[in-house]
């Protein structure tokens, strides 16, 4: 079972961490550097988590949990219009990135208003790609609980529902956060960075619960596995794109256009099997991606026997 | 600034007196608000904001803010109180257009073939600018999906109503006696 983890530190000596980083089988994510300073995002094999411990320790930067790390997570709104946005939308976004999560910010086309709200077969869609999905739905509890709930209602991934009014429970989502409503300015006061940390935890539950649940039928690979062969292919090393693949939970997004490069990606070998043996690779709903959903070991297993 | 809140449902009306608050203060025009009354019910999906800004002092004549000197082919207007010099020049520009406006300095103005007395009769409005600020202010607060909407104003009270689907004579009557209210004051409540 792999860990997700974070260094932050100096670039000094860091060769060292690097080479024990892949002889104990893990791989860097991510990579930032600023000057002399850097931060990693590793996966490594959870039980030399000490060794990666003393090593950063010895370099004299610091080992970070980042429990979101892996995962790409979508904050959605009911518009983009400056009543519903940057506030506190941005706010839950860009807090769930220092917990290692990749966000995007969405606004539904037609998702204001009461009984006229509405969400598209093509935006469930591109939300359902994602690991889970953040709904902010209001201030007002009579419009939420009887007609705001249908935006949620169908869609396959799990769903956080963020409201204004306090409620005991709201159908058809996995966790409800009270109390974060309309804002015209930034959440920055102490009881609202402790409701962006109640999101935060939410989200973590959602996310650790999905995670158990591919543990019972685990993935033939870790995504992070496919992710070190895709960066050798040309085309992801030409990649323009911030963040060039992006880690799912079962999967990943690779952003390079899935019609141009299919034929090469299922080719690859990853242990052994080609790509396409042990994956789904699908085109991707938002613009020249490609989706890859790895197969669970009994799928590939069950079908080469 | 007095609040007044009426509507079903506590969190809303607390959290739209909070916004507009914010909202207010953002545009630097909270201290010309006098009083507020807000009716939410979202069971009926109907939103009605009346406000009623401070009078602010009565339309001041130009020869109030600036001293006036006829010269040969126009006026040359001297401004002393720089507050109002936006607000004059743009009146200036609208009553006989930018090529016989000269604005010479930040605070000197020449206006072309037009007689001192005539300028010197001329009375800004101070409260026209403060009006479409606070129309501003109520827009940006009305939730996004009401979208009809009607309005009744006179000079120191606005009042929106907004819905949904149907904007029936109910919520009209409502509002207008809001608005009837607010225009009375709280002295004759």
């Amino acid at each position: 079972m792999y860990e997700v983890l974070m260094y932050d530190g100096g670039v000094h000596k860091i060769d060292e961490l690097l080479d024990l980083i892949e002889d104990v089988g893990g791989f860097v994510l991510q990579r930032t550097q600023v000057q002399v300073m850097i931060t990693l995002t590793i996966a490594i094999p959870a039980e030399d988590r000490p060794l990666i411990e003393k090593k950063a320790a010895e370099l004299g930067g610091k080992i970070i949990e980042v429990p979101l790390a892996g995962t790409e997570i979508a904050v959605i709104g009911p518009t983009l219009g400056r009543h519903h946005m940057p506030h506190p939308i941005c706010d839950i976004a860009e807090h769930l990135r220092r917990y290692g999560a990749i966000t995007i910010v969405m606004g539904l086309a037609r998702g204001r208003g009461r009984k006229t709200c509405q969400i598209s077969a093509a935006e469930k869609a591109i939300i359902e790609e994602y690991d889970a999905a953040i709904f902010m739905l209001g201030n007002f509890k009579e419009c939420v609980t009887h007609e705001k709930i249908d935006l949620y209602k169908d869609i396959q991934i799990p769903v956080v529902a963020v409201i204004g009014p306090e409620l005991e429970s709201l159908p058809h989502c996995e966790a409800l956060v009270c109390g974060v409503g309309r804002k015209v300015e930034r959440m920055r006061r102490s009881e609202e960075i402790a409701k962006l940390e109640e999101i935060a935890d939410r989200v973590k539950e959602v996310i650790d619960k999905r995670r158990k649940e591919i543990e019972e039928d685990p993935l033939f690979v870790h995504p992070s596995e496919v992710k070190e062969v895709l960066e050798d292919m040309d085309a992801v090393q030409e990649c323009l794109r911030p963040a060039p693949v992006v880690l799912h939970v079962d999967g990943l997004r690779v952003k390079i256009p899935y019609k141009k490069h299919l034929k090469e990606m299922e080719e690859l070998e990853v242990y052994g099997r080609k790509l396409k043996d042990i994956a789904i690779i699908s085109d991707c709903r938002l613009g020249d991606s490609t989706i890859i959903k790895i197969k669970t070991k009994a799928e590939v297993e069950g079908k080469v026997r | 600034m007095e609040f007044e809140l009426e509507g079903t449902e506590r969190y809303a009306l607390e959290s739209y007196q909070w916004l507009l608050e914010r909202i207010l203060m953002d545009m630097g025009i909270s201290t010309l608000v006098e009083q507020v009354h807000l009716i939410i019910r979202p069971d009926q999906t109907l939103f009605i904001i009346s406000m009623r800004i401070k009078q602010s002092g009565s339309k001041r004549p130009v020869y109030d803010i600036a001293e006036m000197e006829s010269k040969e082919g126009g006026t040359f207007i001297n401004i002393k109180d720089e507050s109002y010099a936006p607000r004059l020049l743009s009146s200036l520009w609208r009553l006989y257009g930018r090529e016989r406006v000269q604005q010479l300095t930040r605070l000197e103005i020449f206006v072309e073939d037009v007689p001192k007395e005539e300028l010197s009769d001329m009375k800004l409005d101070p409260e026209e600018e403060v009006r479409s600020q606070l129309l501003d202010a109520m827009w940006r607060l009305l939730p996004e999906g009401l979208k009809l909407r009607n309005e009744y104003f006179n000079d120191n009270v606005m009042t929106i109503v907004a819905t949904e689907h149907d904007m029936t004579v109910d919520f009209l009557a409502e509002a207008q006696k809001v608005h009837e209210k607010m225009i009375k004051g709280p002295e004759e409540d």
